[in-house]
C-alpha cells in the first residue's frame, strides 16, 4: 500500500502508523482513565498492566503458542480477573484501596515471573524473554497493529460516550445509584474492565508504563483545567493524543529513543504546566488568590450565605 | 422495654389499609456481628418520621437495609406491602454528606439532573423534561442561583439542599435521608426542615436518621428510637421521654438526662 | 562366623574398587551457557565429557536470567563454560561469583583483543563464533580448562582441539568463497540484532540491525526509519529474521518500506545467538554456519549449491 506523500506530511511511513497507533492509545487511555482517577482509582491500570504478565504467562502454559493473539487474550482475562478482585476487596473488606492494588499488583506479577521462570527452567519453548512483553515495541507497529489499537480506542471511548449518565451516576454516588435500582457494582465492574482492556491492549504497542501513565497522567493534568466531566474527558483524549502524537514524532528525531518514555515525559511536562498555570486551580492562580485584597468584613445584618 | 409496634400520625387512623412502610423482624448483621435486632415496626400514613439513637446504634443501616444496600439477615421490609424490587421507582436516597467527594467535577444542576434521570432506562439522557424538572426542584430548595457552581464551592447548607433537590427530581413518595441536618448551621436547618414538612404536607413519606435531641422533638410527627434493637416508637414526645432516653443512651447521662427533661416539658431551648 | 565376617569384607572390597573404578570413568560434567559454546566443548571434549547447555535452544542469551535451579545446576558442575564478554548479560554477576568457588571459563576471550570489535564503554561485541577463523583461537583455551580438570584426557583434548581449530580455518575459507559468490550491490545483510558484525566483517558484508548489540535495548523510531531509507535506497532484496530474536521489528521495517513501493522479501530465519534442536540443520555450529550462509546465498544472489553426491 503506497502512501501519497502529500498525506504523509513528509513523515515516514513508520512514524505515521506508530504516530496513529500511540494516539488513538493516548485519547481513548485518557478518556477511559477519566472516570477511573475520578472513582478514586487511578492505580488500577497498573494493577492491571502487572497483571497482563500471569496472564500472558498462563496462556503461554496452556496453549504452547506464543502468537500475540493468544497471549493477549490471555493477558485480558487476567488484567480484568485482578482489576475485578480490586473491586471486589473494596466492596466486601475493609481494606483501603491503595494496599489492595499493591497487594493485587506484585502478587499477581510475582505470579507470573515465577511462572514464566519455571517454564523458562522446563526448556518450554517462547518462554524465554516473555516478561520483554511487557515492555512493548513501541517502534515496531504494523499498521495491522494500528488498526487494532485504533479499533479498540474508537470503541472505548464509544463505550464511555454512551454509558456517560450511568458512569457518572456511580463513579459520583454509588450508594445513591443503587438505592435507585441501577447495578451499581457491575457499571463498576464494566469502568474497570475498560481500563483493562486498554491496558492490555495498549501493552504490546507501548508498553506497561507509556499505557498506566496514559490512563492517569491526561485526567489529572485535565482536571486542573474544568470543573465539568464532558469537558474533563474531552480535554484528557486530547492531552493523550497530542502527548502521544508529539512524542512519537520528537522520538524519531533521535537515534535509540525508545517512544514510550519521551511520550510519558510530554504528558507529565502538561501535567506539571497545568498543575502550575491553570486558572483557579494552578499555583500561580492561587499565589494571587492569597496576596490579593483582603475581603470586606461580612456584614453582620445579612449573617452567613448558608 | 417499651415497645410499640405501630404508629400513627394524629391525623389519620390505620385500621385495615396496608401500612406505608413495614419492618418486620428486620435483623442486620456483619458477619456475627448484629447491628439491628429484631427491629418490628409500621408507619401507617406520611408523616415527618425521625430515627434517633445513640452514634453507632444502626440508624444509618436500618436506611440502607431498607434500601437494599446492605443485606437483610433476618426479617423484611416492605413498602405498601410489597418488596423493595418492585417499588424503587417510588423512593428517594439522600445519604451522608461525607459519602460523596465533593471534588466531584460536576456543577449543582449535574447532581439534580442526575436525580432526575435515574428514573431513565438504560443510555437514555437527560431531555428538556428532566432539565426543567431539575429546575423546578432547584428552586423548591432555593439553589437556582447557584446552579452552575461546582459543588465543592458550596456550604455544607447549601451541599445538602443539592442532595435533596437530587432526590426531590425523583418524584418519590417515600424519602430517606441520612443525617440531612448535620454539620448545617441553624438557618439552613431551619429551610431544610420547612421542605421536608411540605413533602409530608403533600402526603410523601420523610423517615430522616436525626443526631440532635433537641430540634428532633420540634421536627418530627412521630420517632422511633433506635439503640441496635427498637426502644421505642410512636408520636415524638411519647417516644423522646426521660426514661427511654436513659436507657439509650446510658452512660452518656448527664446533659441528655437534662434534656430529656426539657423535651419532654416542651421547653423551647433557643 | 568367621566365614561370614570374610564375605562381607570381601564385599566391601569388591565394591570400593568397583567404585574407583567408576569414578576414574565418569565422564566430565561440563555446563555451558549457550548452546553455541555447549558445540565447542563437545567437540574439543568428545566422550570425555558430558556437556549441558543451561540455556535451551531457540532461547536469547542476551536477557536469559538464572533461576535457583540454574545456580544449583551450576554449582554441582565440574566445569562451567560460557562465552563472556557480557553476551550473558543477565549472568556475568552469578558467574563472577561462582568463578570463587568452581572452575569458570569464558571462551570468548581467547581471542586476542586486538580482533574484537568495540562498542564504546570499553566493551566488545560478543557474537565472535560467526568469524570461523576467531572462533578457531576458542577450542585450545576450551582444552585447556578441561585439562585441568582431567590431566588424564589432556593430550585427548589438545588434539581434538587442534583438529577442530583446523576445521574451523577449512569452514571459513568455504564460507568466504561461498558468499564471494554475491554480487557487491547485493552484499547488505539486514538482521533483526546486530549479531553478525564480526560474521560481515570477515566475509565482506556490510551488516546492519535493527536492535542493537544486545536485544535489551528497544529499537527507537528513528534506527527504524533510517533502516527503511538504507533499504529502499540501496534496493536491498531481503532481510534476515533470527531464530533467538521476535520478528516484530523486521516486519514493521519490511512493512515500511512496502509503503515506499520497495517491498522486502523475507530471506530466511538466521541462527543467531542459539543453536538449532537436535536433528535441524542447525544442530552444530559448523551446521548452523553453513545453513545461515546458504539461506543468505538464497536470498542475495549467486548459484544454488550443488547438493552432496552429485558430480561438477
Amino acid at each position: 500500500m503506497m502512501l501519497p506523500a502529500i498525506l504523509a506530511f513528509g513523515l515516514p511511513y513508520n512514524t505515521l502508523v506508530v504516530a496513529a497507533g500511540v494516539a488513538a492509545v493516548g485519547g481513548a487511555a485518557g478518556v477511559v482513565g477519566g472516570l477511573s482517577v475520578l472513582r478514586g482509582r487511578a492505580l488500577s491500570g497498573d494493577a492491571a498492566a502487572h497483571a497482563t504478565l500471569v496472564g500472558v504467562a498462563g496462556a503461554l502454559l496452556a496453549t504452547g503458542q506464543r502468537s500475540l493473539a493468544v497471549l493477549l487474550a490471555g493477558g485480558l482475562v487476567a488484567a480484568v480477573a485482578a482489576v475485578g478482585l480490586l473491586v471486589l476487596i473494596r466492596r466486601f473488606t475493609r481494606t483501603r484501596d491503595d494496599a489492595a492494588t499493591a497487594t493485587v499488583l506484585s502478587v499477581s506479577f510475582g505470579l507470573g515471573i515465577v511462572l514464566i521462570s519455571g517454564m523458562v527452567a522446563r526448556g518450554v519453548p517462547g518462554s524465554a524473554g516473555l516478561e520483554r512483553f511487557l515492555l512493548g515495541h513501541t517502534a515496531a507497529l504494523t499498521a495491522s497493529d494500528a488498526l487494532l489499537l485504533g479499533l479498540v480506542s474508537a470503541a472505548a471511548i464509544a463505550c464511555v460516550a454512551i454509558g456517560l449518565k450511568e458512569a457518572t451516576m456511580v463513579a459520583f454516588d454509588p450508594a445513591f445509584a443503587a438505592a435507585a435500582g441501577w447495578p451499581a457494582a457491575a457499571i463498576d465492574m464494566v469502568l474497570v474492565a475498560l481500563v483493562a482492556v486498554m491496558v492490555v491492549v495498549g501493552l504490546p504497542a507501548a508498553g506497561a508504563v507509556l499505557v498506566t501513565a496514559l490512563v492517569v497522567i491526561p485526567p489529572v493534568a485535565a482536571r486542573q483545567w474544568t470543573d465539568r466531566i464532558v469537558p474533563l474527558l474531552a480535554i484528557a483524549g486530547v492531552i493523550g493524543v497530542v502527548s502521544g502524537l508529539a512524542g512519537v514524532v520528537i522520538s524519531s528525531l533521535a537515534p535509540r529513543l525508545p517512544t514510550g518514555p519521551v511520550v510519558v515525559l510530554l504528558a507529565a511536562g502538561w501535567l506539571a504546566v497545568s498543575l502550575v498555570v491553570a486558572p483557579s486551580r494552578g499555583l500561580i492562580a492561587r499565589w494571587r488568590a492569597r496576596r490579593g485584597p483582603r475581603p470586606d468584613a461580612p456584614s453582620l445584618v445579612s449573617g452567613r450565605d448558608g | 422495654m417499651n415497645l410499640r409496634p405501630a404508629t400513627e400520625s394524629p391525623a389519620s387512623s390505620s385500621t385495615g389499609s396496608i401500612p406505608l412502610l413495614e419492618w418486620h423482624d428486620l435483623t442486620v448483621a456483619y458477619g456475627r456481628r448484629p447491628v439491628l435486632w429484631n427491629v418490628d415496626l409500621e408507619i401507617a400514613s406520611p408523616c415527618l418520621f425521625g430515627i434517633i439513637g445513640p452514634n453507632g446504634a444502626g440508624k444509618s443501616t436500618l436506611l440502607k437495609a431498607s434500601l437494599g444496600l446492605v443485606p437483610v439477615t433476618g426479617g423484611s421490609v416492605r413498602f405498601w406491602g410489597e418488596p423493595l424490587s418492585r417499588v424503587r421507582r417510588r423512593l428517594a436516597y439522600v445519604p451522608q454528606r461525607e459519602t460523596v467527594d465533593w471534588d466531584f467535577p460536576v456543577s449543582v444542576m449535574d447532581v439534580v439532573l442526575m436525580g432526575a434521570a435515574s428514573q431513565l432506562g438504560w443510555f437514555r439522557r437527560a431531555g428538556r423534561r428532566e432539565r426543567e424538572l431539575a429546575g423546578d426542584c432547584l428552586d423548591r430548595v432555593g439553589l437556582t442561583d447557584l446552579a452552575g457552581r461546582q459543588i465543592g464551592r458550596l456550604s455544607g447548607g447549601q451541599q445538602q439542599r443539592v442532595f435533596l433537590a437530587r432526590a426531590l427530581a425523583r418524584e418519590a413518595d417515600i424519602y430517606f435521608l441520612d443525617e440531612p441536618m448535620a454539620g448545617v448551621d441553624a438557618g439552613s436547618q431551619e429551610q431544610i426542615f420547612a421542605i421536608l414538612a411540605g413533602l409530608r404536607d403533600a402526603g410523601k413519606l420523610v423517615v430522616a436518621v436525626h443526631h440532635d435531641l433537641q430540634t428532633a422533638a420540634r421536627w418530627f410527627d412521630a420517632a422511633a428510637l433506635i439503640d441496635m434493637r427498637l426502644v421505642a416508637a410512636g408520636p415524638t414526645a411519647e417516644v423522646l421521654t426521660p426514661e427511654n432516653l436513659e436507657q439509650t443512651y446510658a452512660g452518656r447521662r448527664g446533659i441528655l438526662d437534662e434534656l430529656g427533661r426539657a423535651v419532654a416539658r416542651g421547653v423551647r431551648t433557643p | 562366623m568367621v566365614r561370614h565376617r570374610a564375605d562381607g569384607l570381601l564385599a566391601v572390597l569388591l565394591a570400593t574398587v568397583a567404585a574407583t573404578a567408576t569414578a576414574a570413568e565418569r565422564p566430565l560434567e561440563v555446563l555451558a551457557t549457550t548452546t553455541v559454546v555447549a558445540d565447542l566443548v563437545k567437540q574439543v571434549g568428545g566422550s570425555r565429557v558430558a556437556v549441558a547447555s543451561l540455556m535451551a535452544d531457540g532461547v536469547d542469551p542476551h536477557s536469559y536470567r538464572a533461576t535457583p535451579r540454574d545456580a544449583d545446576r551450576l554449582m554441582r558442575a565440574d566445569l562451567i563454560v560460557a562465552n563472556g564478554l557480557h553476551l550473558e548479560g543477565k549472568l556475568a554477576q552469578l558467574l563472577d561469583r561462582l568463578s570463587r568457588r568452581r572452575p569458570v571459563v569464558a571462551v570468548a576471550e581467547a581471542v586476542p583483543t586486538g580482533s574484537l570489535l568495540p562498542i564504546g564503554n570499553g566493551l566488545y561485541d560478543p557474537h565472535v563464533w560467526f568469524d570461523a577463523a576467531l572462533w578457531s583461537h576458542c577450542p585450545a583455551a576450551v582444552a585447556a580448562a578441561l585439562a585441568e580438570q582431567d590431566p588424564a584426557g589432556a593430550a585427548g583434548y589438545t588434539q581434538r582441539a587442534d583438529a577442530y581449530a583446523a576445521r574451523l580455518r577449512r569452514l571459513d575459507t568455504a564460507i568466504r568463497t561461498r558468499l564471494a559468490t554475491i554480487p557487491p550491490a547485493r552484499r547488505v545483510l539486514i538482521t533483526a540484532h546486530d549479531a553478525f558484525r564480526y560474521f560481515g566483517r570477515a566475509y565482506g558484508l556490510e551488516v546492519v540491525g535493527v536492535q542493537g548489540t544486545s536485544t535489551e535495548s528497544e529499537a527507537g523510531l528513528a534506527d527504524m526509519n533510517r533502516l527503511v531509507e538504507l533499504v529502499v535506497n540501496r534496493g536491498i532484496p531481503a532481510v534476515f529474521v533470527e531464530t533467538s530474536v521476535s520478528d516484530r521489528n523486521v516486519t514493521a521495517l519490511r512493512e515500511g518500506a512496502a509503503a515506499r513501493g520497495q517491498p522486502v522479501a523475507l530471506g530466511g530465519r538466521l541462527y543467531s545467538d542459539a543453536l538449532g534442536p537436535a536433528g535441524s540443520d542447525g544442530e552444530t555450529l559448523e551446521a548452523a554456519l553453513l545453513a545461515n550462509v546458504e539461506t543468505i546465498v538464497a536470498t542475495l544472489g549467486g548459484p544454488p549449491r550443488p547438493t552432496p553426491g552429485t558430480r561438477e
